[in-house]
């Protein structure tokens, strides 16, 4: 009952956080994905666009390799895509021989000799050396850590990250972003809160499950620095489709000093609005859930927030990093993220859901 | 004296066993198949679940076995082809449905299934061979 009541309430909130967000988009936010009820095709168009952007960016796609394990997926794609569009023709082009230009009986023996070799032995030499190489590449895919472990859990909707550099006792903990050193292979541990996601940077490599009291793994090597998306790829529930995260790799030397600083208890506030909104932080209770190093809270219920203000997302990708973006994110938290488990904040003064938006994006 | 067209004792029981025992014959090759695909399957998951060390050990025996696997396909399947006597009747399909023609395409039938259980063992063994890890 209560959760209905949270939700039409949340709808029709959505029209001002629609407005918020369009003044909002002057910065580097994109726009999330609006539910605007009664217009649906309204609602199909930026889904469309957005898909469409994302495919051109090649941010999220595995047609834009940046990793060595997507690199070898993509050969193989262009290899049995060059191979199929081949057959295709081949056999296309022989029903046209034999039915337009040459409509004459064949002899049996070659009749026979088209069924058996083009019909058995051809394919069964095509897939079977498909499938020896198929196999040989397969390990790799999945070889072993070079140093740094990261520990990814899947949450209804975002990501919690640990990171283990080597021979820790303790984690250096994160969420709903991925930082790689580059060139290096690291090992990445995958477990689930309550149901089953997937974890998939279609630019580094290939996806792995994640499942609840069931650890599996994989590892990820970035040919480069640069700046990918990953994303959530096994239906969890409402807000899947904004499961998503921003992925970092880094020269190792940058990598390190960014681990470092991770690592650091969180920056305490600097001018009098970031300290009113760590004031505002500690009386609207957000350390029950909410994590920030060095302070009092320690809340483990959502995301970590020790350096969200270093983030390139909020939301687990869904909003940008703006001011706005903090304010909007917090006063509608579940009209941006459906049947998301964080309330919205909006019985908040503007001056107050400033002050917070300032202490939170201090938080570097 | 005994008339030569008469049926001798128990002729037509003999070559009715002889069918059934034909319809199963056609079995054994894709059986044979089935047999090396759970082997294979379920002791690489027993061992790399229990004992990863054996894997090596594992492997060689799996090939051997992969070996035996298609020799007795391999042994079914001219067996198969004895009986299809494609060679000597040239009946490709053995239209009519007398005993002579069932007799021959069960060994059609059988020789088919022996080329894919064939096929099968050696693409099941393909993982066995080219994987060297239990990752």
């Amino acid at each position: 009952m209560t959760t209905r009541l949270k939700q039409t309430d949340g709808q029709r909130k959505l029209r001002d956080v629609e407005i918020v967000m369009k003044t909002s988009m002057a910065g580097k936010s994109r726009r999330p994905i609006s539910a605007e009820p009664g217009r649906p095709r309204a609602r199909l168009a930026p889904l469309v666009a957005l898909a469409l952007l994302a495919g051109c960016d090649g941010r999220q796609s595995v047609l834009a390799p940046a990793g060595a394990d997507a690199r070898v997926l993509d050969s193989l794609f262009w290899v049995m895509l060059t191979g199929a569009v081949i057959l295709w023709l081949l056999v296309n082009g022989l029903f046209f021989y034999v039915m337009r230009i040459n409509r004459g009986a064949m002899s049996r023996r070659f009749a026979d000799g088209l069924i058996i070799g083009g019909g058995v032995i051809f394919p069964t030499v095509v897939l079977g050396a498909l499938l020896a190489w198929g196999l040989s590449i397969m390990p790799d895919q999945r070889a072993p850590g070079e140093g740094l472990t990261l520990r990814v859990t899947g949450e209804q909707w975002w990501w919690r990250v640990e990171y283990w550099p080597e021979g820790a006792d303790t984690p250096i903990v994160a969420a709903n972003e991925i930082r790689l050193p580059a060139g290096q292979r690291s090992e990445i541990l995958l477990n689930a809160g309550r149901v089953i996601h997937s974890f998939w940077i279609p630019a580094l490599g290939g996806k792995m499950d994640m499942f609840p009291g069931r650890e599996t793994r994989m590892s990820l090597k970035p040919e480069r620095a640069g700046n990918w998306r990953g994303q959530c790829a096994e239906f969890c529930g409402a807000s899947h489709a904004l499961m998503a995260f921003e992925v970092v790799a880094m020269p190792p030397d940058d990598f390190d000093s960014w681990l470092q600083a991770q690592a650091a208890p969180a920056t305490p506030p600097g001018d009098a609005a970031a300290q009113r909104g760590a004031r505002i932080f500690a009386r609207e209770g957000c350390g029950a859930c909410h994590a920030v190093r060095g302070t009092e809270a320690r809340g483990a219920v959502g995301p970590d927030l020790t350096h969200v203000g270093s983030r390139l997302s909020l939301g687990a990708g869904t909003l940008g990093t703006t001011l706005e973006d903090f304010e909007t994110w917090i006063a509608h938290t579940g009209a941006i993220k459906p049947e998301v488990e964080m309330p919205g904040y909006d019985h908040l003064t503007t001056a107050d859901l400033a002050d917070l938006a300032q202490y939170l994006k201090g938080l570097e | 004296m005994q008339d030569e067209r008469q049926p001798r004792p128990d002729e037509e029981r003999h070559e009715f066993r002889e069918e059934a025992e034909s319809l199963w014959r056609i079995t054994l090759a894709p059986v044979a198949w089935v047999a090396h695909f759970v082997t294979s399957y379920g002791i690489v998951a027993l061992v790399c679940a229990k004992a990863p060390g054996l894997l090596g050990m594992t492997r060689g025996g799996l090939g051997l076995a992969t070996l035996l696997a298609l020799a007795v396909i391999a042994w079914l399947g001219w067996r198969a082809w004895r009986q299809w006597d494609y060679r000597t009747t040239g009946d490709y399909t053995n239209a009519r449905g007398e005993a002579e023609d069932r007799h021959q395409f069960l060994g059609h039938a059988a020789v088919l299934l022996a080329l894919i259980s064939a096929i099968g063992v050696v693409y099941g063994a393909l993982p066995v061979l080219l994987l060297e890890t239990c990752r």
